[in-house]
């Protein structure tokens, strides 16, 4: 099975842990579950997983009233009943009522697809746990029909996490794992630069600068994160301002200080 | 093939299972790892590691399958015990000053402190805080916690100066072990057993009443006729009340994660969360700074919580004896006439349910803790772990009162 391996694309600037990481899980036919901090670039890399390789992305949204059998399949009783009660045509047949979810979706696809569960965390604490059979045999019954749904092509699985709620052991034992550092500064300057390639050097300097010094300072409270940074560097490209400015006046504050009691710290303590 | 490494692993306290252990053969059949050390580091973390907290577990293991670096200063339960003393912390603040001062002055050489560390382990027989030889709590050697000396080894406790060589047995990720604390699932986990379900909330009838359905449908010579009933909701309340002096300030992060847990836990019918300083008087304070006039009557709780709420109060129970005995203890806001064994008694007296979690209770009999112990008698206590809490919660939904 010689597949192409995923990349570093032109839009995401990936670590070379993270690229090995899912090249594994692609090879091993597992899930991938990326955590890290807010604003890592968690969501964004199964899209460029699924543009690296060439693959449809399908995405499932998680939310905290979201059940495990949403992803599979939905069957609409009350739409049946009222259907049979005017005589609609093909009321006796289940399957038009039957409506497939995202994992349901990502089985019935022809070919291989890129299936992101976005923000597993967000969910009741069991959700992982009634998914575990679906996920390891990527198969299951609907009851309604007496029919199987099966993967024709076993989707690459990406799985976010923002660590809210720790997730099951018996869940975590089928899934490669890897944990997002924080970039450091090389890294994060290639990252903007992917996104503003001609920012001004001295300006990202700078900025960068300001940034790493309040993700330093220990009383913050909601530390600022890369896709802050990326608007900060574009707010302050907009702005016109001159890099000699940013130190003094620290402009767009609010970009990448969102808290009343961080901006306080910002203010006592990063002076230049 | 690595055989070693899987069972150093689990001896870090990883819990591999075979499955992944397996998958990461599998992986290797692949051809995944290439020929390089660092990419079957990478490898392997990927798939038998599956929290950031554990990578430092797997790390030691790493290196001691793959560097033959042994460490072999295994630090006894004993001795940990005679250095939990969150209470030096305190003391040791107004110390502090006086030593940093000399720091720069002490140069300390790194292999002769561990050896004599060994040393010491061997022949130390029991507790000491203060000294300047053994192993201890605020003493002047170069072993224990919260000592003024910089350059030694540390043994458990928590960290008061941060350079010392080595950590040896700080047990920072036992959290994470069987007795672990800090673990948020598995609280929320413990805190659902808090629960008793009943429909005679009033709440919006939102489910599908399918029996009510049929009947209904069938009455009506079988022409549809819906029926919606109101979901089945928890009914349990809560009250926590939380210790938030200052000998408390270790635990801190413990008591956040509870407060986080609860919060989190979305399926009480009402959380009411309120604070005191060391003891509980004629006020409860609204948040956990404890200012003064930011609070509430605690008889004004005792009225409008009814005695339904069940109590949980989180509290280190180290008051001074006067602290709990005298009409005037109270030394930062007003007694209210009662001592505060009273106005626990009080507590005891309004709500059915009541229980006291410690996070630093000492294990089994106790009697040199003297609050602790009169507190015990009062309340069912439970440590503030995982299992703790597990069994506290059984106590709070069991029918039987104490």
């Amino acid at each position: 099975m010689n597949q192409a391996a995923f990349g570093s694309t032109k839009e995401y600037v990936a670590s070379k842990q993270l690229l090995a990481s899912v090249n594994v899980a692609v090879a091993l036919e597992k899930p991938l579950l990326i955590k890290g901090e807010p604003g890592t670039g968690k969501t964004m890399l199964a899209q460029a997983v699924a543009n690296s390789l060439g693959k449809k992305l399908l995405i499932w949204n998680i939310k905290s009233t979201t059940k495990a059998q949403d992803g599979l399949y939905m069957y609409d009783t009350i739409k049946r009943l009222y259907d049979g009660q005017f005589g609609e045509e093909g009321v006796e047949d289940i399957s038009r009522y039957i409506k497939l979810g995202k994992l349901g979706e990502a089985f019935e696809s022809p070919e291989q697809v890129v299936l992101l569960i976005d923000e597993i965390d967000k969910a009741d604490l069991e959700f992982p746990n009634d998914l575990l059979w679906e996920l390891d045999q990527m198969e299951f019954y609907i009851h309604e029909t007496k029919r199987t749904v099966k993967a024709k092509k076993r989707p690459i699985v990406i799985i976010t996490s923002n660590a809210e709620k720790e997730l099951p052991d018996a869940f975590l034992r089928r899934c490669i794992f890897h944990y997002i550092d924080f970039p450091d500064r090389d890294l994060m300057e290639e990252i903007v630069r992917v996104h503003y390639p001609d920012v001004e050097a001295n300006l990202l300097k700078e900025a960068m600068d300001i940034f790493y010094e309040i993700r330093s300072l220990r009383d913050i409270r909601k530390k600022p994160s890369t896709s802050e940074l990326i608007d900060w560097v574009n707010a302050l490209q907009i702005g016109g301002i001159p890099a000699e400015q940013i130190k003094k006046a620290i402009p767009f504050i609010g970009v990448i200080v969102k808290k009343d009691e961080d901006l306080e710290t910002v203010r006592n303590k990063v002076v230049y | 093939m690595f055989a070693d490494f899987f069972y150093t692993c689990k001896a870090k306290g990883l819990s591999i299972t075979l499955g992944e252990w397996l998958t990461l053969h599998e992986a290797l059949d692949k051809g995944l790892a290439g020929s390089s050390l660092t990419q079957f580091y990478y490898l392997a973390r990927t798939i038998l590691v599956k929290s950031e907290t554990d990578f430092d577990k797997f790390d030691m293991a790493f290196e001691e399958c793959f560097r033959g670096v042994q460490s072999e200063n295994e630090v006894t339960a004993q001795m940990l015990k005679w250095l939990d003393k969150p209470e030096m912390a305190e003391l040791l603040h107004q110390e502090e000053k006086r030593w940093l001062n000399q720091i720069e002055e002490i140069k300390v050489d790194k292999e002769d402190v561990e050896e004599k560390f060994k040393q010491r382990l061997k022949d130390q027989d029991s507790e000491h805080n203060g000294g300047s030889y053994w192993i201890g709590t605020m003493g002047k050697t170069s072993f224990g916690n919260t000592g003024g000396n910089v350059g030694g080894v540390r043994v458990g406790g928590t960290t008061g100066y941060q350079s010392a060589f080595a950590v040896i047995g700080a047990r920072k990720y036992r959290d994470f072990r069987d007795d672990r604390m800090l673990d948020n699932r598995q609280f929320q986990m413990a805190l659902r057993r808090l629960r008793h379900f009943s429909t005679k909330l009033d709440v919006p009838k939102t489910e599908l009443d399918i029996n009510g359905t049929i009947d209904k449908t069938c009455n009506n010579g079988g022409c549809l006729q819906i029926v919606m009933e109101k979901p089945r909701k928890n009914a349990v309340k809560l009250l926590l009340l939380m210790d938030s002096g200052g000998t408390m300030i270790p635990f801190s992060n413990l008591l956040n994660e509870l407060f986080q847990a609860v919060n989190k836990s979305n399926h009480y019918k009402d959380v009411k969360t309120y604070y005191f300083h060391n003891c509980i008087y004629s006020k409860l304070y609204k948040t956990p700074e404890c200012e003064n006039g930011d609070w509430v009557d605690t008889e004004w709780v005792f009225r409008n919580l009814d005695s339904d709420y069940k109590v949980i109060v989180v509290g280190d129970a180290a008051m001074a004896p006067e602290e709990l005995y005298s009409e005037s203890g109270n030394y930062r806001g007003p007694n209210g006439g009662l001592s505060g064994m009273q106005w626990l008694q009080l507590l005891k007296r309004h709500y059915k349910k009541i229980v006291w979690l410690n996070p630093k209770m000492a294990p089994g009999h106790a009697p040199w803790r003297e609050a602790e112990t009169a507190i015990k008698e009062i309340f069912p206590m439970y440590k503030l772990t995982v299992e703790g809490l597990n069994q506290a919660m059984t106590t709070l939904m069991t029918n039987k009162s104490r």
